[in-house]
């Protein structure tokens, strides 16, 4: 399966780099981390509760950062298994300097999935991804705002962490979307 | 003999149990202390195992025992080759690799299992399941047909070279030299995929080892209860009557119920003696996409070199055939491949390179067709583009080259599925195929309905295929009948039920020979309590095989009924005749026995039987032809395509069918029918997708596309024409497989000749709206450049 697709912070390229390396931030942006820390130099260990459809379960994996360039690209290597199958994925991350504020974070990758997953989860597997980046990137949008909200008011910045029902709620309303998105509902969009 | 039953429409005695949920599936059987077993399956289609943990699920209150290859030590050993390579041909590569009760250090497919858990019930089993933890080191999957070939590729099989499971070559005739008068060559190369047989009910498997008795009950659903039994003897150390396997009623079988042995059925055995007490395991549905053999995948580069009138004056071909993960099948389906590739067709000069290859995919075993329509495809495919390149008509290059009625029985030179020589016992194929014609309405379609169609804007297209099928293949089966004192019958054969209607087919053969009605014939098929020697329900030979050794043991009986009854009504046999029950003088009637007074003279409880006699009016026969019983049908369809959705719909289909006598045409016919299904499926709806690692992308029946009742021809027509089969009694062949079998080459001859305008050629199966789709548009990108 392919991903693949961009996103624009309100943020320098910097910043946006740091936000991404930032395990607390990540574990909060990406919905279902249970768990994520740095076990040496770039390698990131994560226990992650993901549901596709009528597949369920935990992964764990580990989450490997190379061909680090700062503060423009990387590679990312995710290698995760759990009950539900397995997942094995490789992407390029680059990061785009637009005007100084702003940062244009373009993404692509390969992910191959197995098991359960693979044969239960396939059609909705893609939906499902997509609407986890998009969920995290709903995220790191408001921890940027309140990182310069809390810089320009002079505090600590304070983050909401998501809830499994949050992110439940969110695939849900994302594969309905999808559904209604199809070329012959057109009219019944919204 | 005046009592006609056979070719009947009688109703299925077997259907009033069925539908009222009498009838006895291995799912119903439910014993005293039984205990359930489920299976840890490997996510990965090729990893080592690195290490098993089943410490957490063996905490589970309710886990018996969980159990790994290790701990079956000396009791672990592959599974038995159920068909070795065929002997008569030279230079034949095979490597024979088996599957395995439970995985020792490498998986080789996805659904291959590591470990069993044994617990009081199926919902603990599965709970423990998922608590054992397998560390695995992934490997690369080996997938692709022809690349899984080059040097230095990722193996399967570590011991061996490469990833060559066999490889042989047939000739016939000399094709370079055939090719070298040809006026016209053509080359294509086709790919055909894979599809699953999905039986309405799964496999499943009950066994039961009563030690003091020292005996192993099982049931098992299975097309071939007696070699069960016979392996399954063998691997356990035990006598074969220590062991009884009952294939009670079988819901759909299609072929891969013959495989064996599966790993369950090497496991629960195992189980049942180690533990003592019973074992249940009924396979589930996700289990059946990985655990359950697949069929079709091949790759085939074929040349055809034709005259310019459209003579076939030769075929080449190499085919690369996937085995899956192992080859326990050796090469039925292959070489059934090789069988059909000819069609029914006059072909003089034959070369077909066979290279059968191990991937990390599913094990691959015969689904209904077996070979078969990969066979017939690729002919008919080929012969459908040389008539449209050579601007032929497609119908009379059909009839120039059909086998004549005076060249039977026809010498292939060729080996087939049985080893032995191919050939085509019998055959008239030119009426059937004008028949087809004329109810399909062919030329009538073509010049008036179609064009007035298309002048609407539809798509619409029609595609017509003869094909034969080699049928009813030896070694031999049994059957046992035998007069009771009620005045009933008893019968029994190997061949187990999976929906053929055995028990009214074959009811009837002995009804017409014992002048009875066909509801006093009870017949038991499967169970090896019953009678010791047979093979199974497989290559369409139930009819022919079975169906002939029911006729011969039915005949015996009838012998021993007129020379008991003539001694006693002092009348020679020749005078004496039977009717309803009863063995009459023909002159007068009211000097009669009945077959029930009969059977018990036949057995005195005192006195002395005649020295050289034997006791009952009973007799066991059995029945081998020399070669097979050749059938050959023809399939037509007017299917018309939406240009918007890809979705078509088969306004009618016509087939006629000749296999030799039939038993009861009904049961031919819903033979037909179901077989027709599979074929659409097979065509257009059913292929199972695997990923380059291996996964199979659509294990549920939910992505998985069985068609259902909306997807078949709203209209229907089988017709039948009658060549007797000359090498059997009863003059049949199978039909069991048939319906499938033409119809993918049927549907992409109707489905171009309904897309006509975009000149689309097809050259694989099966397709699918998306698929149909792509193809379009990739030529209309052509097109466009």
């Amino acid at each position: 399966m392919k991903v693949e697709g961009e996103h624009i912070f309100n943020g320098t390229p910097g910043q946006v780099w740091d936000l991404f390396r930032d395990t607390e931030v990540m574990a909060a942006a990406l919905p279902g981390t249970k768990k994520m820390e740095l076990i040496e130099e770039n390698t990131y260990e994560a226990v992650m509760f993901v549901r596709v459809g009528p597949v369920a379960g935990e992964f764990s994996g580990q989450l490997l950062i190379s061909n680090e360039d700062y503060p423009r690209q990387y590679t990312m290597t995710v290698e995760g298994r759990g009950k539900p199958g397995f997942m094995k994925g490789v992407g390029d991350v680059t990061l785009v300097d637009l005007d100084g504020n702003q940062t244009r974070m373009e993404y692509q990758g390969e992910v191959q999935i197995g098991g359960r997953l693979a044969a239960v989860g396939q059609r909705l597997v893609d939906t499902v991804a997509k609407s986890i980046i998009s969920q995290a990137f709903e995220i790191l949008d408001q921890v940027l705002a309140e990182q310069a909200k809390a810089a320009e008011e002079g505090r600590e910045a304070v983050y909401k962490e998501s809830s499994e029902s949050d992110y439940i709620s969110a695939v849900a309303k994302d594969v309905i979307k999808n559904i209604l998105k199809r070329p012959d509902n057109d009219g019944d969009e919204e | 003999m005046t009592y006609k039953v056979i070719g009947k429409r009688v109703k299925r005695v077997e259907d009033p149990r069925l539908l009222t949920g009498g009838a006895l599936f291995v799912g119903d059987v439910n014993l005293p202390d039984m205990l359930h077993a489920a299976f840890v399956r490997s996510d990965y289609a090729h990893a080592k195992i690195k290490s098993i943990d089943i410490s957490q699920a063996e905490e589970i209150p309710g886990v018996v025992g969980i159990f790994t290859a290790e701990d079956m030590g000396e009791d672990w050993k592959p599974g038995p080759p159920l068909v070795s390579p065929p002997p008569t041909l030279e230079d034949v590569v095979f490597n024979s690799r088996r599957q395995v009760p439970l995985v020792k250090d490498k998986v080789k497919h996805a659904g291959e299992i590591i470990a069993v858990v044994v617990a009081e019930t199926r919902y603990i089993a599965e709970d423990a399941v998922e608590e054992i933890f397998v560390d695995y080191e992934p490997l690369p999957a080996v997938t692709d047909l022809e690349k899984c070939l080059e040097p230095g590729h990722t193996l399967v099989h570590d011991d061996l070279d490469s990833n060559l499971a066999a490889h042989l070559v047939q000739h016939k005739g000399d094709y370079q030299a055939a090719k070298a008068e040809a006026d016209y060559v053509l080359k294509r190369k086709f790919k055909l995929d894979r599809g699953a047989a999905a039986a309405m009910e799964n496999r499943g498997i009950v066994v039961d080892w009563d030690q003091k008795n020292q005996h192993l009950m099982v049931w098992d659903a299975t097309q071939s209860p007696i070699p069960i039994r016979n392996g399954m003897a063998e691997r356990l150390g035990l006598r074969t009557h220590q062991v009884r396997v009952v294939a009670p009623f079988v819901g759909g079988g299609f072929g891969p119920k013959i495989m064996m042995f599966y790993a369950e059925e090497m496991v629960l055995p195992w189980l049942t003696m180690k533990l003592n007490r019973p074992v249940k395991w009924i396979e589930d549905r996700k289990e059946n996409f990985y655990a359950t053999t697949q069929e079709r995948e091949q790759i085939q580069e074929v040349e055809m070199a034709l005259s310019k009138e459209g003579r076939i004056l030769g075929i080449k071909q190499s085919i690369i055939h996937d085995t899956g993960a192992y080859d326990p099948y050796g090469l039925t389906i292959p070489l059934n491949t090789q069988s059909h590739s000819m069609g029914p067709y006059d072909v003089k000069n034959y070369t077909s390179e066979l290279s059968v290859v191990f991937t990390n995919k599913i094990i691959t075993t015969p689904v209904r067709g077996a070979g078969r329509p990969q066979g017939i495809y690729i002919v008919e495919r080929m012969l459908d583009i040389a008539c449209r390149e050579m601007d032929l008509n497609p119908l009379e290059v059909r009839r120039l080259n059909f086998i004549q009625p005076d060249q039977f029985p026809y010498d292939h030179e060729i080996i087939d599925q049985a080893f032995t020589n191919l050939v085509f016992d019998s055959g008239n194929y030119q009426p059937a195929y004008d028949k087809a014609v004329e109810k399909l309405e062919y030329e009538r379609f073509i010049k008036e309905e179609q064009p007035r169609l298309r002048a609407e804007g539809k798509y619409i297209g029609i595609g017509l295929v003869p094909f034969i099928e080699t049928t009813g293949v030896g070694p031999y089966e049994g059957a046992r009948v035998a007069v009771e004192p009620s005045g009933k019958i008893s019968a029994a054969t190997g061949v187990g039920t999976q929906g053929q209607s055995h028990m009214t087919s074959f009811a009837q053969i002995i009804a017409e020979q014992l002048s009875v009605e066909v509801e006093d014939v009870s017949l038991v098929s499967g169970d090896t309590a019953e009678i010791h020697w047979g093979t199974g329900t497989f290559a369409s030979r139930g009819a022919v095989v079975a169906g002939n050794a029911v006729l011969a043991a039915a005949s015996d009986v009838r012998s021993k009924v007129l020379k008991l009854a003539s001694k006693v009504l002092e009348t020679p046999e020749e005078e004496l005749e039977l009717e309803g029950g009863l063995v009459r003088v023909a002159d007068i009637p009211e000097n009669s026995i009945s077959l029930g007074e009969l059977a018990v003279l036949a057995n005195p409880f005192r006195g002395a039987v005649e020295p050289g006699t034997e006791p009952g009016l009973e007799s066991t026969k059995y029945f081998g032809p020399a070669y097979g019983a050749t059938a050959f049908g023809v399939h037509g369809m007017i299917l018309e395509v939406d240009p918007e959705t890809m979705m078509i719909k088969i306004h009618k289909y016509v087939t006629v069918e000749d296999c030799g006598t039939m038993l009861n045409p009904m049961v031919v016919e819903g033979q037909i029918h179901g077989g027709v299904s599979m074929g659409i499926g097979n065509a257009y709806y059913e292929k199972l997708h695997y990923d380059e690692n291996g996964q199979l992308m659509n294990a549920s029946l939910a992505d998985y596309l069985l068609i259902f009742s909306t997807e078949m021809p709203e209209i229907f027509e089988v017709y039948h024409e009658n060549t007797p089969a000359p090498n059997n009694k009863l003059g049949t062949k199978g039909v069991g497989e048939a319906g499938a079998i033409p119809v993918p080459a049927a549907f992409a001859q109707a489905l171009e000749n309904a897309l006509e305008e975009f000149d689309l050629e097809i050259t694989e199966t099966p397709l699918s709206p998306n698929q149909l789709y792509e193809l379009l548009h990739a030529k209309e990108e052509d097109n466009e450049s």
